[in-house]
């Protein structure tokens, strides 16, 4: 026989609330000395999945294992040595003191009339120390404040000497004092006793900078899984939460850190929302782009040096983009692909990049589509001689281009601009 | 402790006063010489010996015996539906055991079969009702006290006009079973005492073997299942221990209401929630409780007697209203 799996496993496993389903054949793991972290939006299932873990709902298909056994092959009070949850909140009807309740996570150790033997009492009082609760003593739960009584509960799951600790947004009342203690407690808690620990997070720049690994639930399944800088991305933020967000590589203590620095409009991520193809190039383009968004449109950008600026800016954006290898000439298939996407923008907007052998091309992209009729504007703050490094092709290129299209002096007109094309499309059409 | 001579001496009082009164001095004496541990003390007329021995002394017992069922009853009920506002009556359990053992005596089995069957009519009736208004009552993680209130009246309501029309169909013996429902402990004897003390017992016992479960359910079933617990078979097990002692209570003193409520609630000031230390004291509380009542219920208005029901509905009615509005004032405590 093989060594059984330390830690925790869901494999294949499909679950729900009688002909509700919520989990779909969703495989986690969580391995001893690790925090693994859930992330994913409200009903993606999350709850449900510590909730099979933890033996409260019995899965319909696939397998469960807490420390190399089956939790449902054990009696409740079994199970409860192997796996401990905190939950997001335990109403406090009776008026218990802080010392019953934490006794209570030696509940699986002792009988019903057990007061406790001395080694109970010390893994009590040291939960109670590592969760901050120790002063507290003597209160009543219901008199604390919703961070004490949470600090409680964690105290109670730690009395229960686990190897796997579940957590469900153990977070929510907490402030961030308390938070950042309480994660780096569990961490400390992983580390040094080798505890599983798997916990949901809502907060994507804690998942970040706690987490060993993270999975991403979406509608009751892992659409990413991996280390926080692989799964924390902009596209897996758009993907599993439908949200534009800004992914600064490493700047959380080495971890990615979420921004969200451009906010969407009402109405910005729908399908179909008007689109604006911008023309840019070292960095000229970042500004406008970001400003466009803002105003709930859609922006695609290209053909760009894939090192470029603009580029970086486009990634986090999670834009379409079109772009080619850094240092080379722009290739007639990109200029094409380009073309293609521009035909059906609703206008184009040439920044004042400087032009250079490498990306002059981008003009003649600009004019082919100015002929075919797409709405054009030049964002114009520096003069095209002072950024033309193609000894005049540039110059001429961008001269014709400006005889059919707009010339703005800022990024303000230019957005004025683009409003007025808006407005000219919706009267013809209306 | 202080609960221990609480009940001696609502024991003693039980005992002295009446028609006619008999000392503390004298009580203890006559039970010193029943008991073999002294000398029949000289000088006490023979009727006293019968008054206590065959009156009072059954009587008081009973009254502590029911008042300890109930008080753990209602301990179990509130622990179970983690709500502070369960009690055996409020929730219809009584009116169920009730029921059950209206219909036994009204049709005969009662005098056939004696208090036995009695008895396990009223389990049955009880037993049926908890359930029923557990699963009416149950919409979410906690059972809410509105909901709980409602149902339990509702069914309540439904049982008691079922025992008012097999009254009117059966005619004769209304009048016994009209006294029996109001509550009390009449001349019941030692008969009563025997047919209920095995239950109560059980009972009671069962309630202290798992009363640090009861802490655990108290911080609601995922919970208690998280920290070990089997839930669902300790849920069935609770209430087919409550139902045993509202049962047995009902079957030998008819509908009492208010101790569950009460009992546990006092004393909770006192001892805390820890169910191992609230048990025990519900269970003598709720004995002195009980006996003290049934004392006023036939002393008040000598020589009337008022039925020990109508007292402990005139302290608990307000007792309840009482705990409602501090309930509303802080939304958080039991819902």
């Amino acid at each position: 026989m093989p060594e059984p799996e330390p830690g925790l496993v869901l494999e294949g496993v499909s679950a729900g609330y009688g002909a509700r389903h919520v989990l779909r054949d969703v495989s986690v793991s969580a391995s001893p000395g690790e925090i693994t972290g859930l992330i994913g939006p409200n009903g993606s299932g999350k709850t449900t999945l510590i909730r099979v873990a933890s033996r409260g709902l019995r899965p319909e298909r696939g397998a469960v294992r807490v420390a190399g056994r089956d939790p449902f092959d054990l009696t409740a009070r079994r199970a409860a040595r192997l796996v401990a949850v905190v939950p997001q909140e335990v109403l406090a009807t009776f008026p218990f003191s802080v010392l019953e309740t934490v006794l209570m996570g030696r509940a699986p150790y002792l009988s019903p009339w057990g007061a406790g033997r001395p080694e109970d009492w010390s893994r009590v009082r040291s939960a109670m120390a590592a969760a901050g609760v120790s002063h507290l003593g003597d209160r009543g739960v219901s008199q604390l404040s919703g961070g004490e009584r949470q600090r409680v509960i964690l105290a109670q799951a730690l009395a229960q000497d686990a190897p796997v600790l579940l957590l469900d947004e153990p977070t929510t009342h907490l402030d961030i004092r308390h938070v950042v203690r309480i994660l780096t407690l569990v961490r400390g808690l992983a580390r040094r006793e080798g505890t599983a620990v798997l916990t949901i997070f809502h907060d994507l720049n804690l998942a970040s900078v706690y987490c060993d690994r993270i999975y991403a639930l979406k509608e009751g399944r892992v659409v990413a899984r991996g280390t926080p800088a692989t799964v924390i991305s902009s596209a897996t933020l758009q993907e599993v939460f439908g949200v534009r967000a800004d992914v600064l590589p490493g700047a959380a203590a080495g971890r990615p850190a979420v921004v969200f620095a451009s906010m969407p409009r009402e109405g910005s991520l729908e399908p179909g929302a008007e689109r604006v193809h911008v023309i840019g190039g070292a960095g000229r383009g970042a500004e406008l782009i970001r400003s466009l968004m803002e105003r709930g449109l859609e922006v695609t950008t290209g053909v760009l040096h894939a090192t470029d600026t603009d580029a970086a800016v486009a990634e986090r954006l999670n834009l379409l983009r079109i772009t080619v290898p850094p240092f080379s000439q722009i290739d007639a298939g990109s200029a094409a692909e380009c073309i293609g996407i521009i035909r059906k923008a609703s206008a184009l907007i040439v920044c004042d990049a400087p032009f250079g052998p490498g990306n002059v091309e981008n003009l003649r992209i600009a004019i082919h589509a100015a002929r075919e009729g797409v709405p054009t504007i030049l964002l114009q703050q520096v003069p095209i001689e002072e950024r033309d490094f193609t000894g005049g092709e540039a110059t001429e290129a961008w001269r014709r281009l400006a005889s059919g299209s707009v010339v703005t002096p800022s990024v303000e007109a230019t957005l004025d601009a683009v409003e007025a094309i808006r407005s000219r499309r919706a009267r013809r059409s209306g | 402790m202080a609960l221990v001579a609480l009940l001696s001496i609502a024991l003693l009082a039980g005992l002295g006063f009446g028609s006619v009164g008999i000392s503390p001095g004298t009580t203890l004496r006559l039970l010193a010489w029943k008991l073999g541990l002294a000398e029949r003390p000289a000088g006490v007329p023979a009727s006293t010996v019968v008054i206590l021995f065959d009156l009072r002394l059954p009587r008081v017992l009973l009254a502590a015996l029911v008042g300890a069922a109930l008080a753990t009853a209602g301990t179990l009920f509130q622990a179970l539906f983690r709500n502070p506002m369960a009690d055996p009556a409020i929730i219809g359990v009584s009116s169920g055991a009730a029921m059950g053992a209206i219909l036994v005596i009204l049709s005969g089995a009662g005098a056939a079969f004696g208090g036995l069957a009695v008895s396990a009519a009223a389990f049955a009736g009880a037993l049926a009702t908890a359930f029923l208004v557990y699963r009416l009552a149950r919409l979410g993680p906690a059972v809410h006290v509105g909901t709980l209130l409602l149902s339990g009246i509702a069914v309540a309501a439904v049982i008691s006009a079922a025992i008012s029309m097999v009254m009117a169909f059966s005619g004769q013996e209304i009048r016994s079973i009209y006294f029996w429902l109001l509550g009390g402990f009449g001349s019941r004897g030692w008969a009563a005492l025997g047919a209920a003390a095995p239950f109560v017992a059980i009972g009671s016992g069962v309630a202290l073997a798992v009363a640090g479960d009861l802490n655990l359910t108290s911080l609601g079933e995922e919970r208690a299942g998280q920290l070990g617990l089997e839930v669902e078979r300790f849920k069935r097990l609770m209430l087919a221990t409550g139902a045993l002692l509202t049962a047995a209570a009902v079957s030998v003193s008819g509908l009492i209401g208010f101790v569950g409520l009460m009992t546990p609630h006092i004393l909770r000031l006192a001892t805390g929630a820890d169910h191992r230390r609230l048990l025990p004291s519900a269970i003598v509380g709720g004995a002195a409780f009980l006996v003290l009542a049934d004392l006023a219920a036939r002393t008040l208005v000598t020589p009337e007697e008022i039925p020990v029901g109508a007292v402990t509905a005139l302290l608990g009615g307000p007792f309840f209203l009482f705990l409602l509005r501090r309930e509303r004032r802080s939304p958080g405590a039991g819902a």
